[in-house]
């Protein structure tokens, strides 16, 4: 319907435009929209530049903290060794998937990664069983070629971190921390309501302060979740012995979530978060709800692993100097006085080629002295070389945890960290019992506590069987 | 029924369901304007003094959000033309000429279209992957650009072409795609107004599949970014408020600009669905 | 017309509808029908890897309709495609006649206002309304509050039974408004003599209703029905979101594309992720076509 314009004018540059694009002016616009950013795009990708050169091995990491510290560590790397390390950051979802994807399409893999622990384990299974990281056992268990005259690094290493990236007798991860876990206190309230953390040896003794303070509503002593894992999940691994495990599955991988510990544990649980006896909230563990939490009182005592304790200082400034740190309550007069929670792995993909190459990288990132000292003052992240702890970085007083040293609490309980151990379908576990605790809550009747133990058990046994039945159908 | 009772009641419930509709979005701009401190003390807006732009500065600085609007906006334009350029002149097609194989190609994809689309998800991941286009821009948009709908719309909207009109292009001496470019296409802007903007909208907002090929971080688009905010270290309301607002603000700009094109041509889809 | 010109125009004319489908056609099929055929056979095998599948033939298929959480899937999906069709859509219908009135004032800007939150990508909303429905602070709670005393400690993303009534709640924000549009355009097609003929027959405002608007607005009412059944037994990204990517509270938010993404993408086996998919798309298909038998849309002309 647009006939051409009468020649005896000139079109008048909208007609021309018009008549050259005749969608009208919604995909006009939008046509100049996607050329812009299509142009921006492309210099900005220009600009960068080629890769400089190809590099001699490729690193991932995916958190952002890590990568700060990294990027330091990479130009006293690439010039001891002559080569180029290509350092990408990663988001922690898409690690997964990238690497998911790797066995799909060949597409590149990187040499060195940093996964997460509760991510790792999937990558426990992979094409006709293989395991998509390198066995780095040799490299732990044999003399160190620099220093031959000092035992191997695996004496020399906090032996339970190396349990979740255990397969079968064979290590395929190096842990990156410690992570023991602390109860972080309001110092301050708890001289005012008069509470001594010396006393707090069991959690009996812990149970007993916390009826005492309890103002329902307003002031409770412990921050514990109702509806995730990660609380029961700390309490759970405190509870592992030597002959009794306890935790998501057992050192050969099978499902023990719902054994007597779990049931145990689940059971004395719930009415701490619900019913009279009730002495935890939860307004959740991170974020502004939590740092409004511990501001008002509200909970005076929660979980803290050493990365937590970096969390507390930026976000709740105003604490500072009211502030401490104690050990874990015991379950029995004597025992561990920690638990553990998060960690992180670095592994050596099958595809890397240069494996020598890549344990430098790994003992440069890793292990060097004085890098590490400097990542502590930062991050508050115990590494589990002992060689390292005795730089003074770690044994300095903190201002703002009322000058207790912070390094020097979590390593007294570095050696006590319980193993944890993984296994693929350890994801899958861990929403399951978000679930189980749930339900549990939700099924409690205070008014008929001898219940709660079934309960308990039934829907523990229901969600370890499901996860069973997933486990027993696929051999991957 | 034209009492002054009724209609004030009328009025009434009118403008209070407006205003339950308009709440979030309002509660959505005021905490994207309130610091840190006050996000728990004020529920709408904090005084004047205390609007902040601080939010607005934090997801400057944690994310590219120039670079992820430009990626967004790049992705959904071109997806959007792509969409319209081959569903208008498929639509054409269907519409206007008979071939062998159009009735096969037209049940196969109505058929198609009352399947979801998550059954795609996987294969369509294996073969992207295996494609190598996997965490690039086409690898996005180019199985975007599959519109069935947008087929049968043109579909629709075409066949009320007058015949004659094309006629009479081929007697000038039109070629075939002449006739599409010159003659269908310009009679079809309000119908190509209206598919653009929903289309647009579309893709603008669509997560699960970006978010499923995209892996880079400089790849990635808004609704991707923003959903990171939400991570397990860090839970950030307000930047994450401040962001959610800005993408927001494309898809409204685009929609205002084109409303009354957009609701008829809805409306026209509608009465003849 | 010179005879070259013909002879070129017959040949045009001839090949050019194949010309114009096929960039749309090898699209199509490349990225439509491959993997959707390849889904169908990917259903049939366990997999971890392309170089590690086992054929199980119906196995997968067995196992699905005795795995708990696929039940629980199902239901999840059933009880929201039910709130979002026999309580959103009359809300929708409801408010579509309050504005059909000829006198009404200000209603383009009420209809502007119904519909601004489809303009919110679901993506979006599911991260808003993550925080309205947020314990101690979220808009909902605060309000809920401030106007009835009710607690602030309400945690709606947190509590099993609250779960659904929460996406319920976000989905009839989302979509009231825009269904509304639907319905406006029907009602104002609806021809007015009918209406007249009716008051002149006596019939009151509920008869008037059941006889002449519904009937009127049925294509379209059938036409909006499929596309919310369609979509709501779509639903994945609202719960995914509004969760934090989880599943919920004793699996509350788990819906079926939900559990195939889990599978397909966090565990890894895309066997039977589509055979997940496959099973909604047939339950789907029969559905769809269950609801336009009943309607009595195959009595009528195509």
């Amino acid at each position: 319907m647009e006939p051409k314009p009468p020649r005896s004018q000139g079109p008048s540059a909208w007609e021309s435009v018009k008549d050259a694009f005749p969608f009208g002016i919604a995909p006009f616009l939008i046509l100049l929209l996607t050329v812009v950013s299509g142009l921006f795009l492309l210099a900005v990708t220009v600009f960068h530049g080629p890769a400089e050169g190809k590099a001699g091995l490729s690193m991932w990491t995916f958190a952002r903290q890590h990568y700060v510290a990294y990027e330091k560590a990479r130009p006293s790397f690439e010039r001891k060794y002559a080569t180029r390390l290509d350092l990408q950051s990663v988001h922690g979802d898409a690690v997964t998937r990238r690497l998911r994807a790797a066995y799909w399409a060949n597409l590149d893999l990187p040499d060195v990664v940093e996964v997460e622990i509760s991510r790792a384990g999937s990558f426990f299974r992979g094409p006709e069983g293989g395991i998509l990281f390198a066995d780095i056992t040799d490299f732990l268990t044999q003399p160190d070629p620099d220093h031959p005259q000092k035992r191997p690094l695996i004496d020399r290493i906090v032996k339970t971190r190396l349990s979740p990236y255990t397969h079968r007798g064979r290590i395929y991860g190096l842990p990156h921390d410690v992570h023991p876990v602390m109860l972080a206190y309001r110092a301050d309230l708890f001289e005012q309501l008069g509470i001594d953390p010396n006393k707090l040896e069991t959690w009996d003794d812990f149970l007993r302060e916390g009826r005492r303070i309890t103002v329902p509503e307003q002031r409770y002593l412990l921050n514990l979740s109702r509806s995730g894992s990660w609380a029961v999940e700390i309490l759970l691994f405190q509870r592992a012995e030597p002959n009794s495990p306890a935790g998501y599955f057992d050192a050969d991988g099978q499902l023990i979530m719902d054994n007597d510990k779990a049931v145990d544990l689940l059971t004395w649980y719930i009415p701490l978060v619900k019913g009279p006896g009730r002495i935890a909230a939860d307004p959740g563990m991170f974020g502004q709800a939590f740092a409004k939490a511990t501001q008002d009182g509200y909970t005076l005592c929660s979980f803290c692993p050493d990365w937590k304790t970096w969390g507390f200082q930026h976000d709740m400034p105003q604490l500072a100097g009211k502030m401490k740190l104690m050990p874990l309550p015991a379950v029995r007069k004597g025992g561990r006085r920690t638990s553990t929670w998060g960690g992180t792995m670095l592994g050596m993909t099958r595809h890397c080629r240069d494996r020598d190459l890549a344990w430098k990288l790994a003992r440069h990132m890793y292990m060097n002295k004085d890098d590490l000292g400097e990542r502590f003052r930062e991050l508050n992240i115990l590494p589990p070389f002992k060689d390292a702890w005795d730089n003074p970085a770690f044994h300095e007083r903190r201002p703002y945890w009322c000058n207790q040293r912070l390094g020097t609490e979590y390593i007294r309980l570095a050696d006590q960290t319980p193993p944890q151990y993984t296994s693929p379908f350890i994801q899958l576990a861990k929403s399951k019992m978000g679930s189980v605790v749930a339900n549990c809550l939700s099924a409690y009747d205070p008014r008929r506590p001898a219940g709660l133990r079934e309960v308990v058990r039934r829907e523990l046994k229901a969600a370890a069987d499901d996860i069973r039945r997933q486990m027993k159908r696929n051999p991957f | 029924m034209g009492k002054a009772l009724p209609r004030a009641l009328l009025y009434a419930a009118l403008t209070l369901t407006g205003l339950l509709t308009l709440i979030p979005l309002v509660w959505l701009v005021a905490c994207s304007v309130k610091g840190a401190e006050d996000f728990f003390r004020y529920t709408f807006f904090p005084p004047i003094g205390r609007l902040s732009v601080a939010n607005f500065v934090g997801l400057f600085e944690q994310m590219p959000f120039l670079r992820l609007l430009m990626n967004s906006l790049f992705v959904a334009g071109a997806t959007v033309m792509v969409q319209l350029f081959f569903s208008s002149l498929g639509g054409f097609a269907l519409a206007k000429y008979e071939f062998r194989g159009k009735k096969v190609i037209m049940v196969v994809m109505l058929a198609t279209m009352m399947i979801p689309a998550q059954v795609l998800l996987a294969p369509l991941y294996e073969l992207i992957c295996r494609m190598k286009l996997a965490d690039t821009y086409p690898g996005l948009i180019v199985p975007g650009a599959v519109s069935v709908f947008g087929m049968f719309l043109f579909r629709q909207s075409m066949m009320q072409l007058p015949d004659e009109l094309l006629q009479a292009g081929r007697i000038d001496g039109c070629s075939e795609f002449g006739l599409y470019w010159r003659i269908a296409i310009p009679i079809s802007r309000p119908m190509i107004g209206a598919f653009c903007l929903i289309a647009f909208m579309g893709t603008w907002n669509s997560f699960l599949w970006p978010q499923i090929i995209l892996h880079s971080k400089l790849h990635f688009t808004l609704p991707i970014a923003l959903n990171q905010l939400v991570g397990l270290q860090r839970q950030d309301y307000g930047v994450l408020m401040a962001g959610t607002l800005l993408s927001i603000l494309p898809v409204a700009a685009l929609f205002l600009i084109l409303q009354r094109e957009f609701l008829s041509g809805l409306t026209a889809g509608a009465v003849k669905g | 017309m010179s005879r070259r010109r013909t002879g070129l125009f017959q040949l045009q004319h001839r090949y050019a509808p194949y010309l114009f489908v096929a960039p749309f056609l090898v699209l199509f099929c490349t990225f439509g029908l491959y993997p959707l055929v390849k889904s169908v056979v990917l259903s049939f095998f366990i997999t971890s890897g392309p170089a590690s599948r086992i054929f199980v033939g119906l196995d997968n298929f067995r196992f699905l309709f005795t795995d708990p959480d696929f039940g629980r899937a199902c239901l999840n999906t059933a009880v929201f495609a039910a709130f979002s069709v026999f309580l959103q859509l009359p809300m929708s219908l409801g408010l579509a006649l309050l504005l059909n009135r000829k006198d009404l004032r200000g209603r383009n800007l009420f209809r502007l206002c119904f519909f601004s939150p489809r303009l919110v990508g679901m993506v979006f909303v599911g991260v808003l309304f993550s925080l309205i429905f947020a314990a101690r602070f979220g808009l909902l709670n605060v309000a809920l509050h401030r106007l009835f005393g009710a607690s602030l400690e309400t945690d709606w993303l947190n509590t099993k039974p609250l779960i659904m009534p929460a996406l319920v709640l976000t989905s009839l924000w989302m979509y009231v408004g825009f269904n509304m549009i639907y319905f406006l355009a029907a009602l104002q097609n609806v021809d007015r003599t009918l209406y007249e003929a009716a008051t002149v027959d006596g019939a009151g405002a509920w008869q008037q209703f059941w006889h002449v608007t519904l009937p009127g607005i049925k294509p379209v009412a059938i036409f909006v029905i499929i596309l919310s059944t369609i979509g709501s037994f779509q639903l994945f990204e609202l719960p995914y979101l509004m969760l934090g990517n989880s599943r919920g509270a004793g699996d509350a938010g788990l819906t079926i594309v939900m559990y195939l993404y889990e599978n397909g993408f966090v565990t890894g086996d895309l066997g039977y992720a589509s055979t997940i998919g496959w099973t909604l798309a047939l339950g789907v298909l029969i559905l769809a076509i269950g609801q336009m038998y009943f309607t009595g849309t195959w009595r009528k002309e195509p």
